[in-house]
């Protein structure tokens, strides 16, 4: 018999936690619909998002009001500075060096976060309501909920703003064709910062939550790789794909959680990852690449 | 003009790498009739707080020797190298060290350095080594006769907490959620049987994956088995402050408790509210504890701030050192490994100055003696919760 | 620059060493090779061996990547393919050590054909994702079955040969370099035949590639294998080596590690291989150096780890920003230096 009660309790919980992943997988999505430009140290930018809010909120006790704005921003100050001196450089190189090279940045940051910081793991300051939230008799823990709040208002943000307003549709037109980009006026290489700062504050914004839940540590950045599976899944140029995509995995993790163990989470978001690897490489909703001689 | 600068280059060349090569790669660099302890700490990394707070202590511990005239005239000397906790840093560092040094006593920083060295330790004949593992394996004077654990281990930390909740409530519930990694692994199954023989039953058993953030799901589960006691295994802070917040939001009546590593002082106080009423087993007296202990008192003389419990552990595995040493040394015997062993092996209700509550036997490879503590956050401070037990 | 360099037959025009100073300095090489562990103290005999495990297999990492352009993230879950195979051979049936390592090797080209397969649908950074989810998979396989011991793992006795433990880094020595050096003249002469000349073929451009007449799929699980086998040979040297496995012992993070060594070292050169593993194996030392005459003490000890971090991070940025080709094109640069001074350029 099926006990239908845990199963709703459980696929609520898997897909407030998959909110979480589409925000950090937005983050992403930006970078590479702008720039193509793969950027495995995702998790790390959360990280230092999360270490950010720590020094501002917790070693200098300024307000919550004062202590996000200035994280986000920090972060996206920080954004720019890896796109002026690490991204831009390599532009026109195989997209391989520029994957190693956030590869190498993932490693210079957690190094910088264990210097400034030490590598203990740390708890934030709880700011978010904690009245737990009951659907009928289901519990979703508040903070997994107040966080996929969040990451849907963000999400609807980012596809008005590419829809709507002047520079979202600059990015997507430099992300379609640089070269027509460039005739038509568009700034490119203004619009690539813009596209990391962006990414860069968004990371920050998923940090402070997911730092929230678990707590930061310099090895926070894992959880970025789980980000790569959601990328991938819905598609790496494709907003919606990053919210479908977080919500899937999210829900494959809680069920593979509940029903058949922990240490059969991570397996099942990678055996998840290979099946869509083979049936639709470009993810559900991504944009198929054509290659041409 | 090409032929005669070959020759030359070749000529060059030749003498840089003989001069190199003569140059003496290995140099012996210890006063005579030392007794080396060398140590591979993790004063860097993920297990950077206990390797400082382990390193401090022997630091601590070898000084206050050495000022009271060293081991039957002998001086001490510590030669410790920075690991990082990783395995192949760890056994370069004891490479390194044990090609410069006679060394005779050694610490390791982890259970897989314990074991990887193992075969080295058994060739070499001449090293007692201990560590900040507690791994059950190593429990094993067969198998690990040149090491020891300076506690219990994690099997037996898992018994005494279990000894502990069959006493206050006979025929209790009690969860294990534990980590996803030999660490968090290596007491389960053994503890589970323990917890049968004491009449107690194990409703669920949970391991979370390692790194994994967002703990709801198992705490649905928890939720539904309604244990009396929880006890976590395997993590220092996280995911156990949110197991317990999200636990507490959805109505459970459990009682939290943890092992060894999470239960430092400092690491708890970080729990924040989950962290009231926190129990766990620590085989240690804690650095502020004001029971009489005229070890601890020195120490809060050498150190005014407040030294973690890895400091303890460090500061007690260098005194077993040393005491091995010397009953070696008072018997007339070479410091070899055999024999550093058998002496610790003859330490019975050895008085650690207070450290550990009770006197110490050590008869195989571990140190079965713990007591729970509880954690009280108006105070900020762990509290005894029981009296000293005994395996 | 090289003048005076006739050939008279075909085989003296295709062999891997032509000139007398090549000869010259692979002997100086090889006497070095052969004095050293009489030289050595044990810390350095056990620096040389890790060098070679690792050098090893940065090769086959650099047949894949470097040479047939296929990035792969999974170097370190088929040297554990092939470590566990040599633990478990060794400790359950006790059987030569040749033996043991070939059957590494075999294993592991099994698995590099299986995660190959997707290659021929999924190209550049979709397969090295891909090849992360295969990492994954087998740290998954290693952790939670029986016959690999678990999370505990395993440990094996060492390796005899004619009666003698090898034991120490010395003896060890004796076994890890000469395969190593087998491994590579092996990978050096690939890439003077027809196959090796497909894979540079299928890097350049696959598509055109498969129009001149080069079966895709074929070629590319042929150099998933070969690269596997590498990385299998490798991991059985790593488990006589450490005589410990567990599944720990084949992070992602030495995944990375390699493809950084390649990296840096340049890829596509069976040199660069060679050069980026002794780098970046000799680097943290150094570093442990520096920091050490820097502070005199326990000082500035505790920023050695995350130092670490951000030299190698800072590495891997700076070589593929500064000198994409790598540590083989400085070494390229210094010898076309010499080979015309003292007539500057």
């Amino acid at each position: 018999m099926m006990d239908w009660a845990y199963l709703f309790e459980i696929s609520l919980t898997g897909i407030a936690s998959g909110g979480l992943y589409a925000l950090a997988a937005l983050a992403f999505v930006m970078v590479y619909k702008a720039t193509r430009v793969v950027n495995i140290a995702i998790g790390e930018m959360l990280m230092a998002g999360g270490y950010l809010f720590f020094t501002f909120a917790a070693m200098w006790a300024l307000p919550l009001w004062l202590a996000i704005p200035a994280a986000v921003l920090a972060c996206g100050l920080l954004g720019a500075v890896i796109e002026r001196t690490m991204i831009r450089p390599l532009l026109g190189e195989p997209p391989i060096s520029v994957f190693m090279v956030t590869v190498g940045l993932s490693s210079v940051l957690i190094g910088l976060v264990e210097m400034v910081w030490t590598a203990d793991q740390r708890r934030l300051p709880e700011f978010m309501p904690s009245d737990p939230i009951m659907v009928g008799d289901a519990f979703l823990a508040p903070k997994v909920f107040w966080g996929a709040v969040v990451a849907a208002v963000f999400i609807a943000a980012v596809l008005l703003v590419f829809r709507y307003w002047r520079g979202g549709v600059a990015l997507r037109a430099t992300a379609s064709d640089q070269a027509a980009a460039y005739s038509v006026g568009i700034n490119v290489p203004r619009v690539f910062s813009l596209a990391w700062v962006a990414s860069a504050m968004l990371a920050a914004v998923s940090g402070i939550i997911v730092g929230s839940i678990g707590g930061i540590s310099s090895s926070m950045g894992v959880f970025g790789l789980s980000v790569l599976v959601v990328v991938i899944v819905g598609g790496l140029d494709s907003v919606l794909g990053a919210l479908v995509g977080g919500i899937l995995i999210g829900l494959v993790e809680a069920l593979a959680g509940a029903y058949l163990g922990g240490e059969y989470k991570l397996l099942a978001t990678f055996v998840v990852l290979v099946v869509i690897l083979m049936a639709r490489p470009y993810g559900l909703f991504g944009t198929h690449e054509i290659e041409r001689l | 003009m090409q032929r005669i600068s070959q020759k030359r280059r070749r000529l060059m060349l030749g003498a840089a790498a003989t001069a190199a090569l003569a140059h003496p790669l290995s140099v012996l660099a210890q006063g005579a009739e030392e007794i080396v302890i060398g140590g591979s700490i993790p004063m860097t990394g993920v297990f950077a707080f206990a390797g400082v707070g382990i390193n401090a202590g022997i630091q601590d511990y070898v000084k206050i020797v050495n000022d009271a005239g060293g081991i039957k005239g002998r001086k001490v000397k510590y030669v410790p190298e920075d690991t990082g906790y990783k395995v192949d840093v760890s056994v370069a560092a004891f490479k390194k060290i044990t090609s410069q040094n006679k060394v005779n006593l050694y610490y390791g920083d982890s259970t897989g350095f314990s074991k990887t060295i193992n075969p080295e330790l058994e060739r070499n004949g001449n090293i007692l080594m201990a560590g900040a593992s507690f791994a059950s394996e190593l429990n094993d004077p067969k198998k690990y006769p040149n090491q020891f654990l300076v506690g219990p281990d994690y099997t037996e930390m898992f018994g005494i907490l279990l000894k502990h909740i069959a006493k206050e409530k006979p025929g209790a519930k009690v969860a294990f959620v534990y980590s996803d990694s030999e660490f968090g692994r290596d007491p389960i199954e053994k503890s589970e049987a323990e917890a049968k023989k004491l009449g107690l039953s194990v409703p669920i058993k949970i391991m979370t994956p390692a790194g994994s953030v967002d703990v709801s799901t198992e705490v649905i589960k928890l939720r539904r088995a309604a244990p009396d006691y929880t006890i976590f295994h395997g993590y220092i802070l996280a995911p156990i402050p949110e197991f317990i917040t999200q636990g507490k939001q959805q109505g459970m009546k459990s009682k939290w408790m943890g092992t060894f590593w999470t239960m430092d002082s400092s690491t708890v106080m970080k729990m924040g509210e989950a962290g009231e009423g926190f129990m766990g087993v620590m085989p240690y007296r804690y650095y502020y504890d004001t029971e009489k202990a005229p070890m601890l008192e020195k120490i809060r003389a050498m150190r005014p701030e407040y030294q973690s419990t890895a400091y303890m552990q460090g500061f007690l595995a260098a005194m077993l050192f040393l005491e091995s040493a010397k009953r070696c040394l008072d018997a007339g015997k070479p410091l070899t490994g055999a024999n550093l062993k058998a002496a610790l092996n003859s330490i019975k209700d050895f008085d650690t100055g207070g450290l550990i509550g009770v006197p110490l036997t050590i008869t195989g490879n571990s140190i079965p003696v713990g007591r729970v503590y509880k954690a009280d956050m108006k105070a900020q401070k762990m509290v005894a919760a029981s009296d000293w037990i005994k395996l | 620059m090289r003048i005076g360099t006739l050939k008279e037959s075909y085989v003296a025009d295709a062999a891997l060493f032509d000139s007398r100073t090549q000869h010259a300095w692979l002997a100086i090489a090889a006497a070095l090779l052969l004095l050293f562990p009489f030289m050595a103290s044990d810390y350095w005999l056990y620096m040389a061996c890790l060098v070679a495990i690792n050098v090893a297999s940065a090769t086959g990492l650099n047949i894949l990547t470097g040479y047939t352009g296929l990035v792969s993230l999974g170097q370190a879950a088929f040297m554990g393919l092939g470590a566990y195979t040599v633990a478990i051979l060794q400790t359950r049936y006790g059987t030569p050590f040749l033996l043991n390592l070939l059957a590494g090797g075999v294993v592991a080209m099994l698995g590099g054909i299986v995660v190959g397969i997707p290659s021929l649908r999924v190209k550049g950074l979709y397969l090295a994702i891909a090849t992360i989810a295969a990492s994954f998979i087998a740290h998954f396989l290693f952790a939670n079955f029986q016959i690999t011991g678990g999370t505990a793992g395993l440990s094996l006795p060492p390796a005899r040969l004619l009666g003698m433990d090898l034991d120490t880094s010395f003896r060890l020595y004796w076994l890890i370099v000469p395969v190593t050096v087998l491994m590579l003249l092996g990978a050096a002469n690939l890439f003077r035949t027809r196959i090796g000349r497909a894979f540079i073929a299928i890097r350049d451009r696959d598509i055109s590639a498969e129009v001149l007449g080069i079966p895709l799929l074929r070629y590319k699980l042929l150099s998933f294998g070969l690269s596997s086998f590498y990385a299998g040979i490798a991991g059985g040297l790593w488990a006589y080596f450490f005589r410990v496995v567990t599944p720990e012992s084949f992070p992602l993070s030495m995944s990375i590690f390699f493809l950084a060594a390649i990296i840096v070292g340049g890829m596509g050169s069976i040199l660069g291989g060679i050069l980026g593993a002794v780098f970046m194996t000799m680097v943290p030392e150094l570093l442990k150096l520096i920091v050490d005459l820097l502070s005199g003490g326990a000082g500035l000890a505790v920023f050695l780890s995350p130092v670490r971090l951000v030299v190698f991070g800072a590495l891997i940025i700076g070589f593929l920003v500064f000198e994409p080709l790598g540590l083989a094109e400085i070494w390229r640069r210094v010898r076309r230096f010499f080979h015309l001074w003292p007539f500057r350029n």
